[in-house]
């Protein structure tokens, strides 16, 4: 038996061997900016990781993996770098013609490295990006969660691209357009408390999350205190009971929020003072972009045409 | 305790492979022997029977070493069985279990292969001095046509045979068998005797558990056991042995002398109306 | 139906071959050949994905061969103790650290194990958890019910961990439906290295499976110390199946199927049997992978899938043939 102890620490410590070995990795050039810009010079930014990404030149071919940060990149004006975009990117209609790339998690690889990136911008909790990364691929990882965050990963995407001057231009445009919303909110919603469904657990959009923000520029509450965290996931009973006076949900799950059992319970619900987005109108609230003051607009618009929270 | 009147003193460890004394063990809370001592003699044939719950299969399991006995002593080949280490006892001790539960894929030349196990040692691999023992042993039995055939594959009886093949294959001077006859019709119940008696013969100590009585009394010695106690052994030519036994039996059979093949009187045990 | 070893490991490794080609011509947009344009992407992407996807079908294969041969269970998988839901629950706590919801501050925690490394230690430490609470390797049927225990709380405590960090969700989601994916060089060495510790050990313990056969107190009486040896068999079976579904996820069915179709095209003894099942599990995984990406191309199907939709039927039609269990 300690025959067996013997090979077996021995051949661990092979494998231990083995696994600290570095892996190949296949280069990636990065091209020449083809673009406006006279001289190249370089870039860096800094991404969720907190890791400093430097390219030695604005990157000419850009790889998109969350929605938000394609319209980031065409809100700067860039959309010709794009070479290829995730699955559900579908604004503006350039990016959404581009290669499909897939998800955050069956993201192809084989795809991604194909079309040759100067730059992959990803989601920070996706395994593809350990992979590319390995495969000698830059990559910034950015997930906004707050609105805070998301003016710094608009700052660095605009970073990247070697425009930092029109990110800080991007994100006031964005905040002139909620704050303009935001005067045209009828004042009876003042303080009001709202409840934001963002996916059927129920998972809501707290005050922490970069929806609830923007609400809060409006000038509404939210149900969900921020010690819960930006999308935490809520029990009935606890929405019943804390009875917000606005539901804002996608078109679809509004219509059928009626038939769960017990949700007839909410005054809201019952009275009708719900905001139901369309699906393009939803993206424009739910993706932490520079459309965000256009989500804004439409919740002032509803809650304009809801008149006020009479009950 | 021996209580009967026997032919068989307390015998020598010289002449006795297994001898267990005053041994009490128990399964879980409850106590099955209580007080056993028995001796299994080389080159004989020694048969164990009893009525249902007398504790003949966890006698046999004490003394091969496989269950720990509360009280009392085992000694195998003139040392404590405890004092073996367990590849020694291996190849000194051969034991066949009474239930069923062998079953696999095993092609059933390798099941009887397994035999050799305690000679060749888990990491070596059986020669071809193993491989002619398990194919002699399976031809012993009438089972050497089932050679390639999984075990799973095979009904009780020929599993029966290959499972004492296994047995037979590991050469041990000492063979504890629980129920061997199990599922064998007549004629290989005369072949197992058969290999039985040569290897008695060879001087080998066997003890077998049966519940014939017919087979019991084929044998060199039966030891009758009641309540977790021998209560008689001795020879099947013991008269006293005899009445023991049908007492044993609460009297449900009488065993009578018919005159053998070769002259020689047979014992048989006849069920009472 | 062949019962020589070598024919049916002749024709398994046919098979191997034949997938390790198809694998490099198996592109993201469906079949494509891979010389000259794609010869970086051949090396860096396609090879390190077919040969990753082959080395861990062989290790689950392997796996659950040992599984079936210690638990005497046809149905026996490489999940039984612990090591499925250890590995969930790994996956679940790296993705809600690296900021799914809790401090983002601290992401770079999490960052440095990495998923593969958070599902591997889960899984270890389901198995160790399963170890433990049994007592030791020492009663099979204890170490089973052990194992069923570890799950269930294994699977609650990472169902609590996603409410408070419900963005973990969508992780854990993929990894529980498997993917080839992400399989890199440096994974293809850990799941060769993997392989070559636990094939060899089990394969020198393969005799103990043997005498199992016989029984727990048969198998005793030939003089093997079975829980000294259980306990080595459950190591190797734990490493094998940890690295696989560290580099891949949960894959089921490989694990069970494999040594089920060894089974049908030969009667063995363990040694050869454990092989066999190696190179079935590597065949049946590296299929998969060529089809989840070329069937529904340019999209990539999880392989986890694959195995299932091809394993559920492979199952049915044994039983319809009298599994005899």
């Amino acid at each position: 038996m300690s025959g067996v102890a013997r090979a077996l620490a021995v051949a661990l410590a092979g494998a231990a061997a083995i696994a600290c070995a570095g892996a190949p990795g296949v280069a990636v050039a990065a091209d020449a900016p083809g673009g406006a810009r006279a001289a190249p010079a370089p870039v860096s930014a800094v991404d969720d990781r907190g890791r400093t990404l430097r390219l030695p030149a604005p990157p000419a071919r850009i790889v998109t993996l969350l929605p938000s940060l394609t319209e980031t990149v065409c809100a700067l004006d860039a959309c010709d770098r794009l070479v290829g975009v995730d699955r559900w990117s579908n604004w503006p209609a350039s990016a959404a013609a581009l290669p499909r790339v897939g998800g955050l998690e069956d993201t192809s690889i084989e795809r991604i490295v194909a079309l040759r990136p100067d730059v992959v911008l990803a989601a920070g909790s996706t395994r593809a990006l350990a992979r590319l990364e390995s495969l000698g691929v830059p990559v910034l990882a950015l997930e906004p969660r707050g609105l805070a965050d998301t003016r710094r990963v608009l700052d660095a995407v605009a970073s990247i691209l070697g425009r930092p001057r029109d990110g800080e231009a991007l994100w006031r445009a964005v905040e002139a357009r909620i704050e303009a919303a935001a005067a045209r909110v009828p004042p009876s919603w003042r303080g009001r408390r709202a409840y934001v469904e963002v996916s059927e657990v129920p998972h809501a959009a707290g005050e922490a999350s970069f929806v609830g923000e923007t609400l809060a520029r409006l000038g509404l509450g939210n149900v969900v205190p921020a010690s819960l965290g930006p999308f935490p996931a809520m029990s009935p009973e606890y929405l019943v009971r804390a009875a917000p006076e606005l539901i804002v949900a996608d078109a679809r799950t509004l219509a059928r929020m009626a038939e769960r059992p017990g949700w007839s319970g909410l005054a809201a619900l019952r009275a009708g003072r719900t905001c139901g987005l369309g699906p393009a109108d939803w993206d424009l609230l739910v993706r932490p972009g520079p459309r965000l003051g256009e989500g804004a607009e439409r919740i002032a618009a509803c809650l304009s045409a809801l008149g006020g929270p009479a009950s | 305790m021996s209580a009967a009147p026997t032919g068989a003193t307390g015998a020598t460890d010289a002449t006795d492979a297994l001898v267990a004394r005053d041994v009490e063990a128990s399964h879980g809370a409850r106590r099955v022997l209580h007080g056993t001592s028995v001796a299994i003699p080389r080159g004989a044939l020694t048969a164990i029977v009893g009525p249902n719950g007398a504790g003949k299969s966890t006698l046999l399991s004490v003394l091969a070493g496989l269950h720990r006995a509360d009280r009392g002593e085992v000694r195998l080949d003139g040392r404590p069985i405890g004092a073996w280490t367990a590849r020694e006892r291996a190849r000194r001790l051969a034991w066949l279990s009474q239930h069923g539960e062998a079953d696999g894929d095993l092609p059933v030349r390798e099941v009887a292969l397994l035999g050799r196990l305690p000679r060749h040692g888990l990491f070596g691999a059986p020669d071809a001095a193993d491989r002619a023992a398990a194919d002699a042993a399976l031809r012993e039995l009438d089972a050497d046509a089932l050679a390639a055939r999984p075990l799973r594959a095979l009904s009780g009886g020929e599993r029966q045979r290959v499972l004492l093949a296994r047995v037979l294959a590991a050469g041990a001077p000492t063979l504890l068998l629980d129920e061997p006859a199990a599922h064998l019709d007549p004629p290989h119940r005369r072949v197992l005797v058969h290999a039985l008696r040569r290897r008695a013969r060879e001087g080998a100590a066997i003890a077998a558990v049966v519940h014939d009585l017919g087979l019991a009394l084929a044998a060199d010695r039966v030891v009758a056991m009641a309540a977790g106690r021998v209560v008689a052994e001795g020879a099947p030519g013991d008269a006293a042995l005899r009445d023991a036994l049908e007492r044993t039996f609460d009297d449900a059979i009488r065993i009578v002398a018919v005159p053998g093949p070769d002259g020689a009187p047979r014992w048989v045990a006849l069920q009472r109306d | 139906m062949t019962r020589d070893a070598p024919r049916v490991a002749l024709a398994l490794a046919a098979a191997c071959a034949a997938v390790l080609a198809a694998g490099l011509a198996a592109g993201a947009d469906g079949w494509s050949a891979p010389w000259p344009d794609d010869a970086g992407l051949v090396a860096g992407i396609r090879a390190p994905r077919t040969l990753g996807a082959l080395l861990a079908g062989a290790c689950l294969g392997l796996a659950g061969a040992i599984a079936q041969g210690l638990f005497r269970n046809p149905l026996a998988d490489p999940w039984l103790l612990g090591t499925a839901s250890g590995a969930a629950l790994g996956v679940t706590a790296a993705l809600a650290l690296a900021g799914g919801g809790l401090a983002l501050g601290a992401a770079s925690a999490g960052a440095g194990l990495g998923l593969a490394g958070a599902a591997f230690a889960g899984a270890l430490a389901g198995v160790a958890a399963t170890l433990a609470l049994a007592g030791g390797a020492s009663r099979p049927v204890v170490l089973l019910l052990a194992g069923v225990v570890v799950g269930v709380t294994l699977g609650a405590l990472s169902d609590l961990l996603l409410l408070r960090a419900p963005d973990a969700l969508r992780g854990r989601q993929a990894f529980m439906l498997g993917t080839t994916g992400f399989v890199g060089w440096s994974g293809v060495a850990l799941l060769a290295g993997a392989l070559a510790v636990c094939l060899p050990t089990a394969l020198r313990l393969a005799r103990a499976l043997d005498a199992l056969v016989l029984g727990e107190a048969g198998a005793a009486s030939l003089g093997l110390e079975l829980p000294r040896l259980r306990l080595a068999l459950v190591a190797a079976m734990a490493l094998a199946t940890g690295t696989a579904v560290s580099q891949c996820g949960m894959v089921g069915f490989v694990g069970l199927a494999a040594p089920h179709l060894v089974r049908r095209l030969a009667t063995l003894r363990h040694g050869p049997a454990l092989a066999l099942s190696a190179l079935a599990g590597a065949a049946l995984l590296g299929a998969a992978d060529v089809a989840a990406r070329v069937l529904a191309a340019p999209q990539e199907l999880p392989v986890g899938v694959l195995t299932a939709l091809l394993g559920g039927p492979y199952l049915l039609v044994l039983l319809r043939r009298g599994v005899r269990a």
